[in-house]
Order: C-alpha cells, then sequence, then structure tokens
C-alpha cells in the first residue's frame, strides 16, 4: 500500500496544482510533498524493516514491489526530492526577480505548471522504481520522459525549445526499441521449453524459468539500447548534454541525480534475468558501452567551454562507470550511485546559482569567484574535487575498488580517463573561482548577492558528502 | 483465419512503401490511420486464431482501435491546420529513393527473419516479424529523412505501430493495466510533440528541425 502512496501522493498534488494558480503559493505544495514522501519511505526502512508494506497486488499478480535494492533508490529519490524543492522554493523566486534583462520576449513558464510537471515526474520515477512487471516498468520509465520534457523549457528560449525536442524525440525512439527489447524477451521466454507466467519480474526470474539463448540476446541489446538511451551511455547520449544543460537548475539536478538512476535500475532489472549461458555476453556489451562512456565523456569535459554541459559530461562518465561496476563490482555500485546523485545535485544547484549570478555559462567568462561568491567558491570547488574522486569523496574508494577488479589493461585505461576527467574539471574549477572578477553593474551586484543567499541546500549536501566519505573510508579498512 | 491475418500483415507492408511516397502531410495522416485501424483488426484476428479473448481483451482492442486509428490522427491533423503546413518540401531523401530504399529494408526484414530461429512452430504467422520489423525501419527512416517536426511524430507513430505489430503478432499479452498505460503515453506523447511543433513554429517561424542544431560539441 505504501508504493501505491509513493505514487498517487505526489500524482494527487501535481493533479492540485492547477488551483493553487495564485502565483507565491503554487511552490508551496511541493515542499509537503517531498518532505512527506521521504519520511514515509524512511519510517518504512526503520521501523518495520521485516514487514513488507510495499507491495500492492492486483488480481492476484503483483504490480508494485520492492526489494532491497529498490528500497534504496526509491529512498534516494526522496532525498533528492525534497532537497531539490527546498531549494527550487527559493530559487525559483529569484531567478524571476534577477534575470528579467535576458533575451526580451522569453517567456518563463507558469509557476503551478513547473509544479505539476515536476511533482508528475516524481511520481513517475518513483512508478519506474517499484514497479514489479516489466511493462509496467516501460510505461513509468516513457512516462517519465514526457514529464520531464516541459519542464526543460521552462525558459522558453530557442536552445531549450531544441534541447526539449531532442530530448522528446530521442528519448522517445530509445524507449520504443527497449519495449521493443521487452517484447523480444516476453517471446524467449514463451518460445523456450519453460516458459515464464507473465511479465512480472517475480516470474520471469522464478527458479526453473528458462529463455531462448539467441532470442534474449536480440532481446537484451534492444533493452540496453533503450534503456541505455535514456541512462545517456554514448552512442545514444547526444541529447543528455543539451537537456541537462538548457533546464533550470533544480530540473537538472533531477534529470541527472534520479532519473538516471532509474534507468540504472531497470538494465540492473534486465541483466539480473539473463541466464547463465547468456551473461558473459550481455556483459560485454554493458562493458563495451561503458567503457565508451567514460572515454567519449572524458575528451569532451577537457575541452568543454561551458559548465553546465561539463557537468552533464561528468553524469554521462559516472554512469558508464556505473555500468563497469554493474559488470565488475556490485558491491561498490550502491555507494557509487548516492555519492554520484548527491554532488552532482550540488553541482547543478550550485551551476544555477552561477548562472543567476553572473549570467553566463561559458567557463571564461566567470572569473573570480572567491571575491564575489566565496560561500558558492567553496562549495564549487568541493563539489567538482568530491565528483572527480579526490580521496575525502566517496567516489575515490568506489573508483578504487573497480579499478582494482577490472583486468589490468582496462583498469590502465580506466586510470589514464579518470585522469584526463579531473585535469579538465580541475582546469575550470580554477579558473572558475581564481582571478579577479570582472566590475558588474549594480544589478549585477544585486543577483550575485541573491545567489550567494541559495547555498544552504548545496551545503548540507557537500557535508553528507564529507559524512558518506567517511563512513566508505572505514569500510574500505575492513575490505582491506 | 489465417489467410485474413496473412491478408492484414500483407497490407501493412504495403502500407509501408505508400508512407514512403507520400508526400502531402494529410495522406501521410491518413495512412497512419489506416495503419491504427489494421492493427486494431490485427489483434482481433491473432485472438480468432488463438481462441482467447475476453472483455479486458475487447477493451483494449477497442480502445487502441479509437485511439491509434481516430484520436491522435485527428490530432496530427488538427497540428497541422493550426500551424498550415501542408507537404513535405525538400526531403533530405527523395520520394522515389526512398521508395526505393523501403523496399531494400522490407526485403532485409525478411532475409533476417529467415535466418532468426524460426517462429512458426509456435503458432504465429511467418508474416509477423518481417511485417514489424519493416514498420519499424519506415518509422526510424521517416524520421531520420524528413526535415519536419510534425512528419517526425508521424514517423515516431509508424515505429510505434511497428513494435505493436510485433506484440499482437506474437499474441503477448501484457495485462489491462500495461496496455493501457502505453496507450495513454503514446497520446500524451503526440499532445506534447504537438505543442512541442506549435511552440516551435512560433519561435522559429517554420517547423524544420535542421535549423535545431545550434546546440552540441
Amino acid at each position: 500500500m505504501l508504493a501505491l502512496l509513493m505514487v498517487l501522493l505526489p500524482l494527487l498534488f501535481a493533479a492540485a496544482a492547477p488551483i493553487l494558480r495564485k502565483r507565491p503559493l503554487a511552490l508551496y505544495s511541493l515542499l509537503p510533498v517531498a518532505g512527506l514522501s521521504l519520511c514515509l519511505v524512511l519510517a518504512a526502512d526503520l521501523f518495520c524493516p521485516e514487514r513488507d508494506l510495499f507491495s500492492l497486488y492486483l488480481g492476484g499478480t503483483p504490480i508494485l514491489a520492492a526489494d532491497a535494492i529498490s528500497r534504496f533508490f526509491l529512498q534516494l529519490t526522496a532525498g533528492l526530492f525534497l532537497a531539490v524543492s527546498v531549494h527550487a522554493f527559493f530559487w525559483l523566486p529569484a531567478t524571476r526577480e534577477h534575470s528579467s534583462h535576458r533575451v526580451p520576449g522569453t517567456r518563463t513558464m507558469h509557476r503551478y505548471l513547473f509544479v505539476l510537471f515536476l511533482l508528475a515526474f516524481v511520481s513517475m520515477m518513483n512508478l519506474s522504481i517499484l514497479s514489479a512487471h516489466f511493462g509496467l516498468l516501460w510505461v513509468a520509465v516513457e512516462a517519465t520522459t514526457l514529464a520531464s520534457a516541459p519542464l526543460i523549457l521552462y525558459h522558453c528560449s530557442e536552445g531549450s525549445l531544441e534541447a526539449m525536442w531532442k530530448y522528446l524525440l530521442l528519448c522517445s525512439i530509445g524507449i520504443g526499441l527497449a519495449l521493443f527489447g521487452i517484447l523480444l524477451l516476453a517471446f524467449a521466454g514463451k518460445i523456450s521449453s519453460c516458459p515464464p507466467a507473465s511479465l512480472g519480474f517475480a516470474d520471469l526470474s522464478a527458479p526453473g524459468v528458462s529463455f531462448h539463448p539467441v532470442w534474449f540476446k536480440i532481446g537484451f541489446v534492444f533493452c540496453l539500447a533503450g534503456f541505455g538511451t535514456k541512462m545517456g551511455l554514448v552512442p545514444f547520449h547526444s541529447w543528455l548534454p543539451d537537456a541537462h544543460s538548457e533546464a533550470p537548475a533544480p530540473v537538472s539536478a533531477l534529470l541527472s541525480g534520479a532519473l538516471l538512476n532509474c534507468c540504472l535500475l531497470a538494465v540492473m532489472r534486465t541483466l539480473r534475468l539473463a541466464p547463465a549461458e547468456v551473461l558473459p555476453f550481455c556483459r560485454t556489451m554493458l562493458t563495451i558501452l561503458g567503457l565508451l562512456s567514460v572515454l567519449v565523456a572524458a575528451f569532451l569535459i577537457i575541452r568543454q567551454k561551458d559548465f553546465k554541459r561539463m557537468l552533464a559530461y561528468s553524469s554521462i562518465e559516472h554512469l558508464g562507470l556505473c555500468a563497469l561496476l554493474l559488470c565488475y563490482c556490485q558491491t561498490a555500485l550502491t555507494t557509487h550511485v548516492i555519492a554520484h546523485s548527491v554532488s552532482k545535485m550540488m553541482l547543478f544547484l550550485l551551476a544555477g546559482n552561477i548562472l543567476l549570478a553572473y549570467d553566463t555559462r561559458s567557463i571564461s567568462k566567470v572569473t573570480g569567484m572567491f571575491s564575489t561568491l566565496p560561500r558558492t567558491a567553496c562549495l564549487w570547488l568541493i563539489g567538482l574535487f568530491a565528483i572527480c574522486g579526490t580521496p575525502p569523496s566517496p567516489l575515490f574508494v568506489t573508483e578504487y575498488l573497480l579499478v582494482t577488479s577490472l583486468p589490468p589493461l582496462l583498469a590502465i585505461l580506466l586510470l589514464v580517463l579518470l585522469f584526463i576527467v579531473f585535469a579538465g574539471m580541475a582546469t575550470a574549477c580554477l579558473s572558475m573561482t581564481m582571478g579577479t572578477p570582472a566590475p558588474g553593474s549594480h544589478e549585477r551586484q544585486a543577483a550575485q548577492a541573491a545567489a550567494e543567499q541559495l547555498t544552504i541546500v548545496p551545503g548540507a549536501a557537500a557535508l553528507g558528502i564529507l559524512i558518506l566519505g567517511y563512513i566508505t573510508t572505514l569500510w574500505m579498512k575492513q575490505l582491506l | 483465419m489465417n489467410d485474413l491475418l496473412s491478408l492484414l500483415l500483407g497490407a501493412l507492408l504495403v502500407l509501408n512503401l505508400l508512407l514512403a511516397s507520400a508526400s502531402r502531410l494529410r495522406h501521410c495522416i491518413k495512412l497512419v490511420a489506416i495503419q491504427g485501424v489494421l492493427l486494431g483488426l490485427l489483434s482481433l484476428a491473432c485472438a480468432q486464431s488463438s481462441g482467447g479473448h475476453n472483455w479486458q481483451f475487447l477493451l483494449v482492442m477497442i480502445l487502441s482501435l479509437l485511439i491509434k486509428g481516430g484520436l491522435l490522427p485527428y490530432l496530427l491533423l488538427y497540428t497541422m491546420r493550426r500551424i498550415s503546413v501542408r507537404r513535405e518540401l525538400e526531403p533530405v531523401v527523395g520520394y522515389s529513393l526512398s521508395l526505393v530504399i523501403i523496399l531494400a529494408l522490407t526485403g532485409g526484414a525478411f532475409w533476417l527473419s529467415s535466418i532468426t530461429p524460426t517462429a512458426v512452430a509456435h503458432g504465429a504467422s511467418p508474416l509477423v516479424l518481417p511485417a514489424a520489423l519493416s514498420t519499424i525501419s519506415t518509422g526510424l527512416f521517416l524520421m531520420v529523412t524528413r526535415r519536419k517536426a510534425i512528419t517526425q511524430v508521424i514517423g515516431f507513430l509508424v515505429f510505434e505501430n511497428g513494435i505493436s505489430i510485433f506484440g499482437t503478432g506474437m499474441m503477448i499479452h501484457n495485462g489491462l493495466l500495461v496496455e493501457l498505460g502505453l496507450l495513454l503515453d503514446i497520446f500524451a506523447l503526440v499532445f506534447i510533440m504537438g505543442l512541442a511543433v506549435f511552440n516551435i513554429n512560433r519561435s522559429f517561424q517554420h517547423i524544420d528541425t535542421h535549423s535545431l542544431n545550434a546546440l552540441g560539441d
């Protein structure tokens, strides 16, 4: 029943958003939903960890269910949503006030529409995490695209229109391929000697159920291409930097921190079904895509001129690393996912502040952040070093574990690529924070003062990363 | 009953060729509507030959017939009228060449289904896989080679119909909830894409997607 609540609560508030059309009120509905969902999932795990609160049956077949991994993803999504909605609550009025001098004629989305789509987006992410049926998973993942595409259009400029169109079209094609893949998997089960009863995950992974190996391989390739498109794995990634850089900061934070994880979970679920004789093939495919993602992202990060796009490519890199972790070192996967999500959320929120203060996304035009925005600059520095896996960061531990469990040649290649990423990020970060600031107009200074006020949520996230880093270091000591 | 099934699948194959050579948008939309209706009939024919159908199945079939054969084409026509675009001028690949390419793709689909492990023994028509693959590739082809945003939406619908041909032809049942969710998703997708086409038209004064290339590295 709790699962249904997690899906329906945001959806109900989304439906009620048009009622709160009066401008200052609209944003208030985000906070109770976010707070309540986080409390619910945490309470379910803290107070009754044994009881299965999440399962929902319809006519005897499970529709929604949660295992350990989906509970983890659910908590992560709820936490990120709370952080992002607190930030958005202060960020949206600030941008509206200080960015009126942008391109004239650019319309901004109504606030209640923003709330409506954001809540629908979160609800569909929860559904995709909790669904116990392959078809329902597909429906939910497609619905996340539909709900998040209008959010990119918050500032209705030409660039955001282009990004939204690409996102909508490419992700829909990708997800369409995934649907074909799911049907092929169903067919592979149907013509095998012991067919699964339905497309529910419990039925598909029941003991004794078998798949036709050739058809399973074809189906897996389509599923990987489909969910990989939404995950941003490399040959299918071209929508990701555009969408993540054009979206407003809270939306980028959720797209990068939460949505990519949902698709990672879909890939994990597909991989888990693979019969033993097909598993090496599936892992090879996933490794190739993961390594390609890190490779392409590394070379695009080092020559990047736009700091939001740089963060987007860093997401591609980390999802590539997640794909590698999925193949070689599954124990470190959840740590990697949570560390990446939190630090990427923090970085995208800070990028929104910098955009507000300097009104540019170009790395070279932002200088001297230490003197104009001291708090933001410190957090930006912490965030960028954390996302590169510099030692206090939990990502250091997970990347270390990954490199040690890879075959030697791959490990060396990966180390070189990680170093390139570090070099690119460090250059950008130093040139943005150091130097002397350009003299700003009166309006700029007001915007900078407003941006400096918005560092509470990123600061809390930074603290969270440091604590997590300490915990993972202890964990690594145990492992060694 | 198997004759009807083959007839429907053959008609779907012919529709792909017609779609490739249709230059007027209204004509294209009509062809997609016919494809939606044929798809609905296909699921009925499949259910007849397998013998199993109940009220849930009929509900899904009627809904999908109404949505894919009526509502979505109507939405597309409405969008087309609002932005006053009549035909696809200067496609990236000409109409006669498109026809040849689609023919080649259809041939490729037949070849592919002849080398994959056969599915005929399991009660499915041998034409299902070629028809599905050919429709999917026609949809992808339309999306790649046509410039107008609205033609790309049409291409997506064709692509989606191709996937449904596979699902219904191979008699894979997802259950009521999933089928309804699927239909809702497709409807919402076309709706949102229609809105996006409006916005693109308003911002750029036209809907040629080749001008949507300012972003990128």
